[in-house]
């Protein structure tokens, strides 16, 4: 594959005399001499000076020039280097960006700040600019429509081998960029042109596969203009996943509510005396659960109010003689307070018993409650009314519902580390917050560019 | 945290199929074998694990 990119041609640089290898077939208009950084003409064959500049700055590319890699289907050359920052309240914040060739595809860029790389294509149109609803910049191109993020005027502090301009140490431009993650649009100005180009966002890992350099690539330090969100904090995706699966639950919800037979097999009104004397215990008629295994739901409906009782209950199997034994208190309690009426407890207690055999069985209920206190109150030893209802193989509603909560939670969890990662984004933003919000007090809202 | 949400869907859905197709609850209760068939007669020939077990909390 390298072949395609013939052997660079040598020359000398007229300031210092170092050898300075041309790689871009002429295609390149500037070359920077690796050695004293003095930009020469490369259109002409003399390489005449364009600028001497004693750089205090020495920057190593990462990417050494003459390295030739493939990277979105193409293989493609190193020639060029520089960095470049913005200062921003005092601060100075750099950036590198590499010069690509191939000899048929020309030439593209790479940029790179804070370890996040972006795979930049100039671009021959000018993408339609204007402002959203919330006047805020915008740029629209191939369909998509860019936010402003940010405008600033970006200077070039160091620069080495060629580049398809007249490159100067010191040059500034003004420079607008527009994203839409994964891509974004930068809008560089001089006083006599505008040119765009289209960025991509491509991993360290890539570029590091690609021009095959040693080690692995350093990982990215905070959140790029147009990184892509995480995949499962992307929009849609984990709503998919839990549609998906909140159907399905659903699904099994009506499967078995459909298949499950519903069918009562006993229903009894009872009377409990507590004053009463002797056993209390009692023990119902036989009853058939028909059928394999299966559950059994045990309703129990009172009939009581500011009171509690207890049922010790066993469904006994009349043929083998094994139990289940389980317990159930119902309570209700309600009156009036300061106006106010208030009630706590249930009148109503039901349980259900997984996996019962089909068979006669019978059920012991042996219900409790306060004894009654002679002269205290004659409501305790009134007697409680009560029914006992028996469902064979009943469905389920709750649980499937609870399912669906439990499958939403995390969802919505995801949602707001989601929102987090765009609040991130446009902290670092000329606008503090993502499109559609508000913007943070004494932030420029607005992408508008001076350049007509 | 996708490769947690895809676990954790998962246990959250085969869990609710199992106990679709086996009936499961998380109630509490005791199997007892060989309960007497007096107690047809005598339902005081057998207590139950639960009884006197009554705790009270309500009122306001």
């Amino acid at each position: 594959m390298s072949k395609i990119v013939p052997k660079p041609k040598a020359l000398n640089c007229p300031n210092c005399g170092s050898q300075i290898e041309l790689r871009a077939m002429g295609a390149a208009a500037s070359v920077v001499c690796a050695y004293c950084n003095t930009t020469l003409d490369a259109t002409n064959p003399q390489l005449t000076i364009l600028q001497k500049f004693e750089s205090r700055m020495k920057v190593e590319p990462v990417i050494p020039l003459g390295t030739r890699g493939t990277l979105k289907g193409s293989v493609w050359e190193a020639i060029g280097f520089q960095q470049r920052g913005i200062n921003v309240d005092g601060t100075n914040y750099f950036w590198r960006e590499y010069v690509l060739f191939n000899p048929y595809k020309g030439f593209r860029y790479l940029s790179e700040y804070e370890n996040h790389w972006n795979f930049i294509t100039s671009i021959p149109s000018r993408p339609v600019t204007g402002n959203s609803a919330v006047n805020r910049g915008t740029a629209s191109f191939g369909g998509t429509e860019y936010h402003h993020f940010q405008t600033a005027q970006a200077y070039t502090w160091f620069v080495i081998g060629e580049f398809p301009w007249q490159v100067k140490t010191g040059e500034g431009v003004q420079s607008m960029d527009y994203v839409a993650a994964p891509k974004m649009l930068s809008a560089e100005m001089t006083q006599n042109e505008v040119t765009w180009s289209q960025g991509e966002y491509v991993t360290g890992q890539e570029i590091w596969t690609a021009f095959k350099l040693p080690g692995t690539p350093p990982a990215p330090n905070g959140i790029f203009a147009n990184q892509p969100a995480p995949a499962v904090t992307g929009p849609g995706r984990p709503w998919l996943v839990f549609l998906a699966l909140a159907t399905l639950l659903f699904g099994m919800m009506i499967f078995f509510a459909a298949n499950s037979r519903k069918e009562q097999v006993f229903r009894q009104h009872f009377t409990f005396q507590p004053a009463a004397a002797g056993e209390k215990s009692l023990v119902t008629p036989v009853f058939e659960l028909k059928g394999g295994t299966g559950n059994v739901q045990i309703d129990l409906d009172t009939e009581m109010s500011n009171r509690w009782a207890y049922f010790a209950m066993a469904l006994i199997n009349e043929q083998t003689g094994d139990a289940i034994d389980f317990g159930r208190e119902v309570s209700y309690y309600a009156g009036v307070d300061d106006g106010e009426s208030w009630s706590e407890g249930d009148k109503h207690e039901d349980f259900i018993i997984p996996g019962v055999a089909g068979g006669r069985y019978y059920l012991r209920i042996e219900p409790e409650t306060d004894p009654p206190a002679p002269g205290v109150s004659a409501l305790t030893s009134s007697p409680i009314n009560y029914r006992v209802t028996v469902t064979r193989d009943v469905p389920f509603y709750f649980r499937y519902l609870l399912g669906i909560l439990l499958l939403f939670i995390p969802v919505l969890f995801m949602g707001r580390k989601g929102g987090n990662f765009e609040q991130t984004r446009w902290m670092e933003s000329d606008h503090g917050t993502p499109p559609g919000w508000p913007s943070q007090a004494g932030q420029s809202d607005s992408g508008d560019e001076d350049d007509e | 945290m996708r490769p947690f949400y895809l676990l954790y869907s998962s246990l959250v859905t085969g869990g609710l199929f199992w106990s679709g197709l086996t009936g499961w609850t998380p109630a509490s209760y005791d199997e007892v074998k060989g309960v007497p068939k007096s107690v047809r007669d005598n339902p005081g020939a057998y207590r139950s694990h639960y009884a006197r077990s009554a705790r009270y909390f309500g009122g306001k």
